[in-house]
């Protein structure tokens, strides 16, 4: 939400997410994992994603990146059963990093002047203690990047800081999923138009009107989108289009 | 007298403005906020990370709400009341404008631009404003900084300060049971909004929840009416837009 002026800024302080910044693949994403799990002497990191946008009750996580290794489909049954609800049902509205403890009483995950800012999972329930920090981009590639240890005891700092460069993560994660989607490319700036009319709730009559068309070519033209954008009607396809921002 | 109290006001404010940037460190950021967690102290925690960065005035508002009219979607600010009035407007409609993704693709990333000509602002304040957006659950906020230099303005405090504001918003948030977004839809109509917007029709709704076709139908018909849109698509964009589905 800003402003728009006719002059746009251009001055050397702006800073923005430019496309040439970019990773080229998951695997540019574990180094940065693994130095942030380092910062916090954590022993493993796991990054979780939200699959469906739909109702909460739909929803669950599904592990996208861990450094677990063999025991990983023990460890993420584990894990999703004892805490994946909370999770999502925290997501839907807060931004806190969450915390627990682990079964044994010396497995403590403890931040002393920050416990103001963060909230506790039910604890006793996995063999470590971690952290979660909770990132929502929008209404896709929400998750969690998780960090877990037999032990830890994070300063403010580093929770802010870790928490900050999770979002970075999970931005990426999203714009590497956005290039295996080639549909942007290829509709047109007809097809593209109509939807965008037909998401205002204009009737195929009234793009026909407004865009000086037949009717039967607007139809053609939200078919052959619909067709695209790898849905099974237009309604589906009107939704996918302002998901993925080709249409507002 | 008014002049005494506007000269008061105005020393004051430039006291805070000349506060040098990089006077505070993120522990004792975290010091200050600390003593203010929690869901009552949204304006103080938002003045002190509004120093931190080295701004002079903040206002945090919804994104989300703009097709209301009013300034409901102003969360908090101390930004002199006419130049939020007159600025409202202008303000959001830009934001709708943008895709969602690109919208994701921008949290905490700060974005600068001039506010027109023809406003008033404080003195001493630069036209040449900053924003950021962060979400907290479903609802995406905007933190719009007024500074004397906001060249000044480091980004990487600058995303601090998106998400410890982002912390308090959550307290707030907390607070209040249902979510005031879903435009008092039931649950029923969010699920038939959901299915819809996976491309089903009305029949295969009903063998999904196993309900009768035209009780979905009055569902739909109920979500446009609540929603005010004229076709099912226009309903489906509604809710694809305001993340209810």
């Amino acid at each position: 939400m800003r402003y728009q002026p006719d002059r746009t800024t251009d001055t050397p302080g702006q800073t923005k997410l430019t496309r040439s910044h970019r990773i080229s693949g998951r695997s540019d994403l574990f180094p940065k994992l693994v130095s942030m799990q380092k910062l916090i002497d954590a022993q493993n990191f796991v990054v979780y994603r939200i699959n469906g946008s739909g109702l909460p009750s739909k929803q669950r996580l599904v592990c996208e990146l861990e450094n677990w290794g063999s025991a990983n489909p023990v460890m993420n049954k584990a894990f999703i059963e004892a805490y994946g609800e909370a999770m999502i049902e925290h997501i839907e509205k807060s931004l806190l990093p969450l915390m627990w403890n682990g079964r044994d009483s010396d497995s403590t995950a403890e931040t002393p002047d920050f416990a103001a800012f963060t909230q506790r999972l039910k604890p006793h329930l996995l063999p470590f203690a971690g952290v979660a920090f909770p990132v929502r981009l929008g209404s896709v590639g929400n998750g969690y990047i998780v960090f877990t240890a037999k032990f830890m005891d994070l300063a403010s700092d580093m929770i802010v800081e870790l928490h900050g460069r999770s979002c970075q993560i999970m931005m990426e994660l999203l714009s590497l999923d956005e290039r295996r989607s080639p549909a942007a490319e290829a509709l047109s700036e007809r097809e593209i138009a109509c939807l965008q009319l037909a998401g205002d709730g204009r009737i195929s009559e009234e793009i026909a009107e407004k865009l000086g068309l037949s009717v039967h070519t607007v139809n053609a033209y939200l078919g052959s989108a619909t067709i695209k954008l790898d849905s099974v009607n237009r309604i589906q396809a009107i939704a996918k289009a302002i998901r993925f921002g080709y249409i507002s | 007298m008014d002049m005494q109290i506007s000269q008061a006001s105005k020393s004051d404010k430039d006291a805070r403005a000349v506060a040098p940037s990089n006077a505070m460190s993120r522990d004792q950021l975290i010091l200050q906020l600390t003593a203010v967690a929690g869901p009552a102290y949204l304006q103080p925690g938002l003045r002190i990370l509004t120093d931190y960065v080295g701004a002079a005035y903040y206002l945090l508002a919804r994104c989300d709400l703009i097709q209301e009219s009013g300034l409901d979607f102003v969360v908090s600010s101390d930004w002199p009341f006419d130049l939020v009035r007159r600025l409202a407007s202008e303000l959001t409609s830009g934001y709708g404008r943008a895709g969602e993704l690109e919208k994701s693709m921008s949290l905490f990333q700060p974005n600068f631009a001039y506010l027109p000509d023809n406003v008033d602002l404080p003195e001493g304040v630069s036209r040449h404003y900053c924003a950021l957006t962060f979400n907290v659950g479903r609802t995406r906020f905007s933190l719009m900084l007024l500074a004397r230099d906001s060249l000044l303005l480091s980004p990487e405090r600058l995303r601090d300060a998106g998400l410890l504001a982002g912390y308090f918003a959550s307290f707030s948030r907390g607070m209040q049971g249902k979510l005031e977004r879903d435009f008092d839809l039931t649950e029923r109509e969010l699920e038939c909004l959901f299915w819809i917007a996976e491309g089903k029709t009305s029949d295969e709704i009903a063998m999904i929840l196993g309900i009768s076709r035209n009780t979905i139908n009055n569902y739909i018909t109920s979500v446009m009416r609540k929603t005010a849109t004229k076709t099912r698509s226009e309903a489906i964009a509604f809710a694809v837009r305001n993340n209810l589905v």
